[in-house]
């Protein structure tokens, strides 16, 4: 069943050749505690205010983080990653705030430095414990204001920095623009596979991800055939087709919205009324929740996750597919980002039902699914591999449970955390991703 | 004339159930008021459309928040019946407890059935010991212990201490105080209670709702339930 793709490229490594170019800005630590403060006060709304007052410290959220099921240290408690964010709150906004600057000590550059850890190599955003809180704090959403904290401060990984830099400055992930987009598509119609790139005017945009350049074209490959079997009218820009948002990841906010704004100029600029962002985690919601609001208006096209696409499609009768009698079941990993993060819980899972494949689900599945542990930029960072590890055995132990001998997922960053998975344990699992499963199946 | 300390004529029971009460509850309200000031902060307009209404999500995790999925549940049973027990306890014994119930009795104007001392007396062993073994796994936990400030150790106190000054006055074991002190300490620790109340976690008892609320609303509207 799986499709054949080359290695899994080695994040890592490419994380560390970007950062040996990171120019690191000079800042004194008031400076970089001063940034943080900006940053933190900027991020802390009503909600998250609310949020913060709520804390009973009963610690329950550790339960939820698979980093701290995996390795049961303490630090990694997801309420104790936001320490830095809740000190600032406490001394600057909170109703208590006279109190709180007699009584609490402020936050310094060096336990921001600390924390660089907690909120990047240990917290893929998966939102989990934003579940579990009996509270009801959502601890991912603050997570995020301590990453846009440490990056204004200087203390971002620079692995993540310095991918985000080039994106923002150059519109480029790892050097791949406009020209090896261009090649890439080349190597796609030479298999008889149409690709149109920037046609004036289309009525579906549809984004490309890194992989399709560090890898192979095999994912483009795959949306193309689906996209011209269901007859769409769709067209790849090459001023803005790169789906990841390397500012997000970082926690650049200003990052995140540069790049975002370019692929909602390339939508406009096209006349696309919808926006299909491939295989990609973190950039769904990044562009399907976040980016409106950093553009300043409501988006003028929809955004849909390929899976949503797919299971579109097929309730629509459009995508006809080769259904299986007898399908053997798989299990589905639902990539946090798609599905607790963005909304999409059943949308891969019709699509499956309608490929004829039944589906052994794990304890944890649909919104209480567990992380990977490869997601948020984590897979870029090679210090956190031993974590990323441990991680993946608690994802590993969940599918063994099922039985299924094939995991499914429609996430790129899933898809080769849980390939790598494969190649450390020696693993007899099949990962498929579900456009190239698809475009196996057309009918 | 009552028996037991005076303090410039006025008895220290007096003082406890009048003016220190009546400040306490001034310091409580004005307190509670005050702190949620936090409600009151910018609130950032979301532009992404909405897959589906927040509100009927915010609602319903006020109460299915208390219900985790087993999957999330399986690893903090100890921990979530243990504080389901002894809040359930704590209400019965405050609102149940016959005396309790005609003190509130005289300020409202009415009254209600109340439980037999066998029942208040289990509910507050109940509530005792699992403070106490709560309190010993907070101190043991390294989770818990990373994470505890002096406002955990000070509410855990603020919580405790009415029902051991409660206990103490009901059964008599005073050592060597007089009942009317002991009901008086009782009447002071809930002083504490009230004033401690809006400067610490124990305004969870109020956030909870608005922040289960904003939680259910923020994945309601991206269409999962939180």
């Amino acid at each position: 069943m799986s499709a054949t793709m080359e290695s899994v490229p080695d994040f890592g490594a490419l994380g560390e050749r970007a950062a040996s170019s990171l120019q690191p800005e000079s800042l004194t630590d008031a400076q970089r505690v001063a940034r943080a403060r900006q940053a933190f006060i900027a991020g802390i709304d009503a909600d998250m205010a609310t949020y913060l007052e709520s804390c009973i410290h009963c610690g329950m959220c550790a339960e939820a983080c698979h980093f701290y099921i995996a390795t049961k240290e303490s630090k990694y408690t997801p309420i104790y990653k936001i320490e830095p964010l809740k000190k600032v709150y406490r001394r600057e906004l909170s109703p208590l705030r006279w109190l709180y600057r007699l009584t609490t000590r402020d936050v310094t550059a060096a336990e921001l430095e600390e924390w660089q850890e907690l909120a990047y190599d240990s917290c893929t955003q998966c939102g989990r414990c934003s579940l579990l809180c009996p509270m009801g704090i959502h601890i991912q959403s603050m997570i995020q204001v301590v990453r846009n904290g440490l990056a204004a401060a200087g203390f971002a990984p620079a692995e993540l920095q310095a991918v985000s830099v080039e994106q923002r400055d150059h519109g480029t992930v790892f050097g791949a623009g406009p020209d090896q987009l261009l090649t890439v598509i080349e190597q796609v119609r030479a298999k008889g596979v149409e690709v149109p790139l920037d046609k004036p005017k289309a009525e579906v945009l549809v984004l490309s991800s890194a992989l399709d350049f560090l890898r192979d074209a095999s994912v483009l490959e795959a949306t193309a055939r689906i996209m011209n079997h269901v007859g769409a009218d769709w067209t790849v820009r090459s001023n803005g087709f790169e789906s990841a948002n390397f500012g997000a990841l970082t926690g650049d906010k200003r990052a995140q919205a540069k790049i975002s704004r370019r692929i909602i100029d390339a939508a406009v600029a096209c006349g696309a009324k919808t926006i299909i962002v491939d295989e990609c985690g973190h950039a769904y919601p990044v562009l399907r929740w976040e980016a409106a609001t950093l553009y300043g208006k409501e988006l003028p096209f929809e955004v849909l996750a390929v899976s949503e696409f797919l299971a579109q499609e097929a309730k629509a009768g459009r995508l006809k597919l080769r259904k299986k009698a007898n399908g053997i079941p798989v299990t589905f990993h639902d990539p946090c980002k798609l599905g607790r993060m963005g909304g999409s819980l059943q949308d891969a899972r019709a699509v499956l039902a309608a490929l004829g494949l039944p589906v052994k689900e794990m304890e944890s599945h649909g919104r209480t699914n567990l992380c990977c542990g490869g997601g948020g930029g984590v897979m870029m960072l090679s210090r956190a591999k031993g974590l990323r590890q441990k991680a993946f055995e608690l994802k590993r132990e969940e599918v063994e449970r099922t039985g299924a001998a094939t995991v499914v997922t429609a996430c790129n960053t899933c898809m080769q955390n849980l390939e790598l998975g494969k190649e450390w344990l020696n693993w007899d699992k099949d990962i498929v991703n579900l456009v190239q499963l698809v475009s196996e199946n057309l009918a | 004339m009552n028996e037991g300390l005076y303090i410039q004529g006025i008895s220290l029971l007096d003082f406890a159930r009048g003016p220190a009460l009546r400040w306490a509850v001034v310091v409580f309200v004005i307190g509670v008021v005050w702190r949620l000031g936090a409600m009151l902060l910018y609130t950032r307009r979301d532009l992404s459309r909405p897959n589906a209404a927040s509100a009927p999500g915010g609602v319903k995790a006020l109460l299915t928040r208390s219900a985790p999925p087993h999957e999330l549940e399986k690893d903090i049973m100890f921990q979530h019946y243990s504080g389901y027990a002894w809040h359930i306890s704590m209400f019965l014994v405050l609102l149940l407890f016959a005396p309790h119930m005609l003190f509130f009795k005289g300020i409202l104007g009415f009254g209600w059935p109340t439980l037999p001392n066998l029942f208040i007396t289990i509910f507050t062993v109940l509530t005792m010991v699992l403070l106490l073994i709560l309190m010993v796994r907070r101190v043991t936990n390294p989770v818990l212990r990373q994470i505890s400030t002096t406002d955990d150790y000070v509410s855990w106190f603020a919580a405790f201490l009415p029902f051991l000054t409660g206990v103490m006055s009901y059964t008599h074991i005073t050592f060597g105080l007089r009942y009317e002190d002991m009901l008086a300490l009782h009447f002071l620790s809930i002083c504490f209670l009230l004033v401690w109340f809006p400067f610490s976690k124990l305004m969870h008892a109020i956030y909870i709702w608005p922040s289960r609320y904003k939680v259910g609303a923020a994945f309601a509207r991206r269409g999962v339930r939180a």
